[in-house]
């Protein structure tokens, strides 16, 4: 029973970062019909910012933390502006593949830069986890839970209650209207495409000093994220945040009785079953599917 | 048209490639070791080692009046990739000897390259027993096998009281044999083994296996992997309030990495080590061992690869020693004159005694194994 | 002329055992050899059909890891009690073995798959590639996991006086250069019938081709299950040459490394993905030469694909063809690829 209680806990605690990732994504694939594979990527590059910031640089790990974020904003904005400007209204296959070719450039100056060693970052943290009776949880990973469903929670404010929000729903909800009532389609889809890598960066911040920090972790997180939305439908916020709750309960349960070999398996079984079942996800409006 | 293109394309790559053979003016000498991927961590301090080893070996002259050249390339901590390694320095850079490939299941796959090409490799790290059991006579190893480390470790169960061990170690050669060799030990030794969990060496989250190890209720838990993962799993483990006592075996646990990196949770472990740069009065060769760890420092080098990077060390003087009695940079030669090298070196007295099926033996050093803990955030002698 | 410059070329590719004596590079050829082939199988359901299959190294991997086990022998206890094994067979018959087993993954994945379409359709084929690279890793009963299955035996034909043995790098060379025009004579003879031009049409435009009575999901069907045989025959090759496997075969990045091969050659022509894979084979050892770090050649790799998206959508071999036809001044039918401007529907 107390295994339970702490796979559940376990669970709860990871599916906070994976609802993070699965925002970000969803507004980039879902709004924006981006498939993007860079998504992992910036979620590694936010890891490294803190590594960089906090081993190299020996700044403060809570301020880091906003600063890694802020950079992987500012590369998103970047990577949209860069590559995609030029790509609005094309195939989803054009611009997936140009993602690709990101991905990959991206992947690799990472290595080439900080070489393939894991490294690690140190945390503030005390040594000792939290104790809740039976169960128990590191200091570190409480901190993780809580900033995410923050950050979360600003996302969803930002999203659905300010202005900038109402425009971003405008302007993939019908980019011709959008335009003619105003609304500037480039700076929106920046803006998206920026929030969203925000997101993941955050996500990989957030991980980073719990795990390690390589350059190939961004890939299976990527992969994760692509899980997330689709379960939780494209496009939807509550979607992805349930969604990345799901998966979480569903991979730490499935590791915890079933077997942990296949922990990682659980994600991508997960997609396939849905999209045979109901492609539209757990909690999207109504849309055609391809 | 694209046709002629890519034929001119394949006609210029012909010629640049050969005129690219350049002049044999060094002896080479081939390295295959995981630079990236999951062993990333120990392959760059072997490789590290072994630029040391290169560099003392071309400052006292060099070998046979010449200077010697490590090739060295990434195995990327993947078998396939491995091969691919071991072709690329036979086939292309024409190596007469080669050094490699760290993990037991790397080494594995090469091996049958070895026996094709007829050029030997001293194995300088790999535990596995099946590499000099498996009647290849191109495997001259000088590290332990798991079988040997859990012999040195026998005496010790009856002193630290085990009485019911749990085991979780990562999912390849390394990891499953030394979790079989040591298994065997400890029933032999009247001691009741729990769980055998394992992990894929890429995992990062163990809190499935941790768990599943708390319940089983043991008093002791074997963990086998590589340096990355043993820091997260002690990690975890003190997350998950694992109050066990934890040895983890292989040798490729850099106690030193492990106390700046798991901090507080590393205390209270033990580990095995071929190498103790704590205490260097302990070990076989405390020249070797001195004059190795204080060009380690002065190079910058991260402190915990001492315990692995002297490996790449002893490995590259052993190669040489063979070329410098065989005459001449010929692999059959070399490998003739392996079987009698004696080197004095950080793992001990280096010499080779056969191992395997008759006819076909390889060879085998006997190293000395160190039982070391960490107290207080710094690494101790075992007082039992 | 331009008729009988592909078998000057396969000519010429079929001499080069008897003069290049530098085993390295044959080595090379081969490895590329395979790869193109794999590449084409994927050009038939990314150029033909236009179907954005990111999986495909899943019908690679399958291919190889049934004809390394079939070739093997395998004893796997599938539940409590009941094991299936098998002795160890012939390398040709496991060749086959792993060809009919990737056709047919290729045949379930297609109807299962081809329910959804456009972006979730490259989802599930990825996502279908990562389940079944973690079932190798896993099922270490009978795929050894990370362990790779080792000492897998070289291809032998024949019997006693008559065996030939395709060990020797010459000799798999040779091989090689066979199946890749097998399959190129296949795919070229597939796309070019009834069933390829309703294959094309349905990449055009699928809801047109529907209502003139083309049975969609059908072509879809026997394309992946053709693209699949030829993929996993490619995987078979691949085993009994490099004679190990591991699960790290079916990593996203082989195939992103068949994707760009095919894309950058031109997706939709016959000679795209064999000048793409020329190119992706050789330069990395041209890089290599100039001592060129491989995290850089990668990066180049990354850059290439995008320019080539942004300056030359439909790859180089259409870009040189229009080229050559502009320069003759006369609309050369055969120089223009297959494709033209699309116009998704969605």
């Amino acid at each position: 029973m107390d295994q339970l209680a702490q796979h559940l806990l376990n669970a709860t605690i990871l599916g906070g970062t994976y609802a993070l990732l699965g925002i970000g994504l969803t507004l980039i694939f879902g709004i924006m019909r981006v498939v993007n594979f860079t998504h992992g990527e910036l979620y590694a590059f936010g890891a490294y910012c803190m590594y960089a910031l906090v081993m190299l640089l020996g700044v403060n790990f809570f301020l880091a933390l906003p600063m890694a974020i802020m950079l992987g904003v500012a590369l998103g904005a970047t990577i949209e502006m860069l590559l995609l400007g030029r790509l609005r209204g094309a195939d989803i296959d054009t611009t997936m593949l140009v993602m690709i070719g990101a991905w990959i450039a991206m992947q690799n100056t990472e290595q080439w830069l900080w070489s393939g060693v894991a490294h690690s970052i140190n945390n503030p943290f005390p040594a000792e986890p939290l104790i809740l009776g039976p169960l128990s949880v590191s200091w570190n990973r409480v901190y993780v839970v809580v900033v995410a469903l923050l950050l979360i929670a600003a996302t969803y404010y930002l999203v659905n209650r300010t202005r900038l929000g109402k425009a971003m729903r405008a302007t993939f909800q019908d980019r011709q209207t959008a335009a003619l009532m105003g609304i500037r389609i480039d700076r929106i889809h920046t803006a998206t495409f920026a929030l969203g890598s925000g997101l993941a960066a955050a996500a990989g911040a957030l991980l980073g000093p719990i795990f390690f920090v390589a350059p190939t972790m961004g890939d299976l997180a990527a992969a994760k994220a692509f899980a997330i939305v689709i379960l939780g439908g494209l496009g939807s916020i509550t979607g992805a945040t349930l969604g990345g709750f799901i998966l979480a309960f569903v991979e730490e349960l499935g590791a915890g009785y079933i077997s942990s070999g296949y922990r990682d398996a659980m994600g991508f079984l997960l997609i396939i079953l849905i999209l045979l079942v109901k492609p539209t996800g757990l909690f999207a409006r109504k849309e055609r599917i391809g | 048209m694209s046709k002629l293109v890519g034929l001119m394309a394949s006609a210029a790559i012909l010629a640049v490639s050969a005129s690219l053979a350049s002049a044999q003016d060094t002896i080479k000498i081939g390295v295959t070791q995981p630079l990236t991927g999951a062993f990333a961590a120990s392959g760059n301090y072997v490789a590290q080692g072994a630029k040391i080893a290169e560099d003392e070996i071309n400052a006292a002259g060099g070998v046979l009046g010449k200077k010697i050249q490590l090739i060295i390339e990434d195995n990327k901590s993947n078998p396939t990739e491995a091969v691919s390694t071991v072709e690329k320095l036979i086939q292309r850079d024409k190596v007469p000897v080669l050094m490699g490939a760290w993990s037991s299941t790397l080494t594995l796959a090469v091996m049958p390259k070895l026996e094709e090409y007829k050029v030997p490799m001293v194995v300088e790290t790999s535990s596995s027993g099946k590499i000099t059991t498996s009647g290849n006579p191109y495997v001259f190893r000088i590290s332990p096998t798991s079988a040997m480390e859990a012999k040195a470790f026998q005496p010790l169960v009856a002193k630290m009281g085990i009485k019911k061990a749990d085991f979780l170690y990562t999912n390849n050669d390394f990891g499953i044999g030394s979790g079989a060799e040591f298994s065997k030990m400890l029933k032999e030794n009247g001691v009741q083994v729990g769980v055998m969990e394992t992990m894929d060496p890429k995992a990062n989250d163990f809190s499935a296996q941790l768990a599943k190890i708390r319940a089983s209720g043991g008093d002791t838990l074997f963990v086998t992997t590589a340096v990355e993962q043993l820091t997260l799993i002690l990690k975890q483990a003190k997350e998950q309030q694992l109050k066990v006592r934890i040895i983890s075996c292989g040798g490729s646990n850099s106690p030193d990495q492990l106390i700046e990196q798991a901090g507080d949770a590393a205390n209270g472990s033990f580990h095995t080590v071929f190498f103790t740069p704590w205490f260097t009065e302990v070990t076989k060769n405390p020249d070797a061992s001195k004059r190795y760890m204080d060009e380690w420092k002065k190079r910058g080098h991260h402190v915990g690869g001492l315990t692995e990077g002297f490996r790449g060390y002893d490995g590259i003087y052993v190669a040489v020693a063979a070329i410098k009695a065989a005459g001449k940079p010929d692999p059959e030669a070399i490998r003739a004159a392996l079987w009698n090298v004696q080197v004095k070196g950080v793992y001990g007295d280096i010499h080779f005694i056969k191992q395997g099926p008759a006819g076909k033996e390889s060879a085998q050093n006997e190293p000395a194994v160190y039982l070391v803990t960490i107290t207080d955030g710094k690494v101790a002698k075992t007082t039992f | 002329m331009n008729r009988y410059l592909p078998w000057l070329f396969v000519a010429l590719l079929a001499s080069v055992p008897l003069w290049l004596t530098d085993f390295y590079f044959l080595h090379i050829l081969i490895t590329t050899g395979i790869f193109i082939i794999a590449a084409m199988s994927l050009n038939l359901l990314l150029g033909y059909t236009g179907q954005l299959s990111l999986g495909h190294v899943a019908f690679f991997g399958i291919g190889a890891y049934t004809s390394a086990l079939v070739s093997l022998g395998f004893q796997v206890e599938l539940f409590s009690g009941f094991t299936v094994s098998l002795a160890p067979k012939p390398a040709w018959f496991a060749m086959l073995c792993g060809v009919i087993v990737a056709g047919f993954t290729g045949y379930a994945i297609g109807k299962l798959s081809f329910r959804v379409r456009g972006a979730y359709f490259v989802i599930v084929s990825i996502s279908f590639a990562e389940v079944v690279r973690l079932v190798a890793v896993n099922w270490v009963e009978l795929t050894q996991g990370p362990m790779a299955l080792t000492n897998i035996p070289a291809l032998t034909l024949g019997a006693g006086a008559f065996e030939i043995s395709f060990l020797r790098k010459p000799a798999f060379f040779i091989l090689v250069l066979i199946a890749g025009v097998a399959s190129f004579i296949l795919i070229s003879r597939l796309v070019n019938s009834r069933a390829g031009r309703a294959m094309i049409a349905l990449r055009e435009n699928e809801s047109l081709a529907m209502s003139v009575g083309i049975d969609v999901t059908r072509y879809l069907v026997i394309a992946t299950i053709i693209s699949a045989a030829i993929a996993g025959m490619a995987g078979a090759l691949y085993t009994h040459y490099i004679r190990i496997v591991d699960p790290d075969i079916f990593l996203f990045i082989y195939t992103v490394t068949m994707v760009i091969m095919v894309v950058t050659g031109g997706k939709g022509t016959l000679a795209g993905p064999i000048v793409g894979g020329i190119i992706f084979g050789f330069v990395p050892e041209f890089l290599r030469a100039m001592a060129i770090q491989p995290e850089v050649q990668w990066i180049i790799y990354g850059v290439l694909m995008v320019l080539v998206v942004y300056f030359l959508p439909q790859g180089i071999v259409p870009a040189i063809g229009r080229y050559s036809a502009s320069r003759k001044r006369l609309p050369d039918a055969d120089a223009l690829p297959a494709t033209s401007t699309q116009v998704r529907q969605k």
